[in-house]
């Protein structure tokens, strides 16, 4: 079955900085709604107030890493896409996959080794028959 | 330790959890489950160090021992019963070393870890260690039966448990120290003679890694062939070759079915009796 590996989102914004309009917006519009729609992850909001560090949305999944994603000057609707990024993602590391295909059945027949062909010890090789 | 970092709310993540899995829970029931003994005495040794009342002390919190001893037994059945229903070849001896693979702690602490069990489960050391971990998932499958009856605690343990098994060769699971006696047995249960081994292949006998390739015959028949090193190498793997094929554990067979389940209700009745 399908679990999906964002465990917690926490949204660390200040209430009075200006780059953080984007933050206030989606927490009153849209976080809800976002909320109910993921009843898997637990939503954080925390408020810190005054002037402090920039916003930032930051995603735990359940095989620990934790990501920041800085949402200073970004409008609700943005916010919102990009935490269902968020959510849709896993928890690995984000590099470069040096393939974008796997299989864990290499061979289905059987995997070529150098005595696939060969006739055994055993097969007697019987006289050749004289073209008829 | 997690909930002791800022923004934690423990009623809220155990109800994301419970759609994590995408299963209902009765509350209360899973909150036990995550309870336990080691957390309950360091509680209690924590609050009389506090100097609180002999009342006071005494939590109010059941561990979870009782749902997961519930969980373990069930689990087994389960799985005991698919494999046999899946796999009805295999003698009770492999199942049960699959039984014991697929419950064994570092499995199921696996399993719990990537599932955020250990966010959740209360107890004394940290990070908590396997057998906590174990303890605490089997409790949770002991209180899915409870909420949500066997038939959903069965796919749950189907879905969670079975993938484990992908990619891994029987003999990896199973340890059988004489291949060649379980095969002859194997094949006078089945009133077959005797196998007889022949060299089949051989390449570099000379050298430093020959490699040889035994093929056992039953009646002229080819049964199976394996590869080794040496004679006596290549003689026990194609013994072990012969199994697998025997017991429908190769490679190359059906995928687990993990469609819809139909089974009857004696089959039911079965599992919650244990």
């Amino acid at each position: 079955r399908y679990v999906r590996q964002l465990q917690r989102l926490q949204l660390l914004f200040s209430p009075t900085a200006a780059d953080a309009r984007g933050a206030r917006q989606f927490v009153e519009e849209a976080a809800q709604d976002f909320a109910r729609q993921h009843p898997d992850v637990v939503l954080y909001v925390s408020p810190h107030s005054g002037p402090g560090p920039a916003p930032v949305l930051r995603a735990e999944y359940l095989n620990g890493t934790v990501r920041e994603e800085l949402i200073a000057s970004k409008t609700s609707e943005e916010i919102v896409q990009l935490a269902t990024k968020l959510a849709n993602q896993s928890g690995l590391d984000i590099i470069r996959i040096r393939k974008p295909f796997h299989t864990d059945n290499p061979s289905v027949q059987g995997q070529w080794h150098p005595l696939t062909n060969k006739p055994s010890i055993l097969t007697i090789q019987g006289p050749r028959l004289q073209p008829q | 330790r997690r909930s002791e970092k800022p923004n934690w709310d423990y009623h809220a993540e155990i109800q994301a959890f419970s759609h994590r899995v995408q299963e209902n829970f009765a509350l209360d029931l899973l909150k036990t489950a995550f309870v336990n003994p080691c957390y309950i005495e360091s509680e209690e040794a924590r609050r009389r160090q506090l100097g609180l009342d002999k009342e006071a002390v005494a939590l109010q919190l059941q561990d979870n021992t009782a749902l997961s001893e519930r969980g373990l037994r069930f689990a087994r059945a389960y799985l005991a019963q698919s494999f046999e229903g899946a796999y009805p070849e295999l003698p009770a001896k492999g199942i049960e070393a699959l039984v014991n693979f697929l419950t064994s702690q570092e499995l199921v602490s696996y399993v719990a870890q990537n599932l955020s069990i250990q966010d959740l489960a209360l107890c004394r050391d940290f990070p908590a260690p396997p057998d906590v971990l174990q303890r605490t998932f089997l409790a949770v499958i002991g209180a899915l039966l409870e909420s949500s009856g066997p038939e959903r605690t069965g796919i749950f343990v189907r879905d969670f448990f079975i993938p484990q098994l992908i990619g891994k060769d029987l003999f990896e699971i199973w340890e059988v120290v004489n291949p060649m006696g379980l095969l002859v047995e194997e094949l006078t249960k089945r009133n077959i003679s005797a196998p007889e081994p022949r060299i089949t292949r051989q390449l570099g006998v000379s050298t430093v890694l020959p490699v040889y390739f035994v093929g056992l015959y039953c009646d002229k028949k080819i049964l199976a062939e394996g590869p080794g090193e040496t004679l006596l190498a290549a003689e026990e793997e194609a013994a072990r070759v012969a199994l697998r094929k025997l017991y429908g554990y190769t490679e190359n067979r059906r995928p687990w079915d993990y469609s819809k389940p139909k089974q009857g209700l004696a089959a039911e009745k079965a599992i919650s009796s244990n």
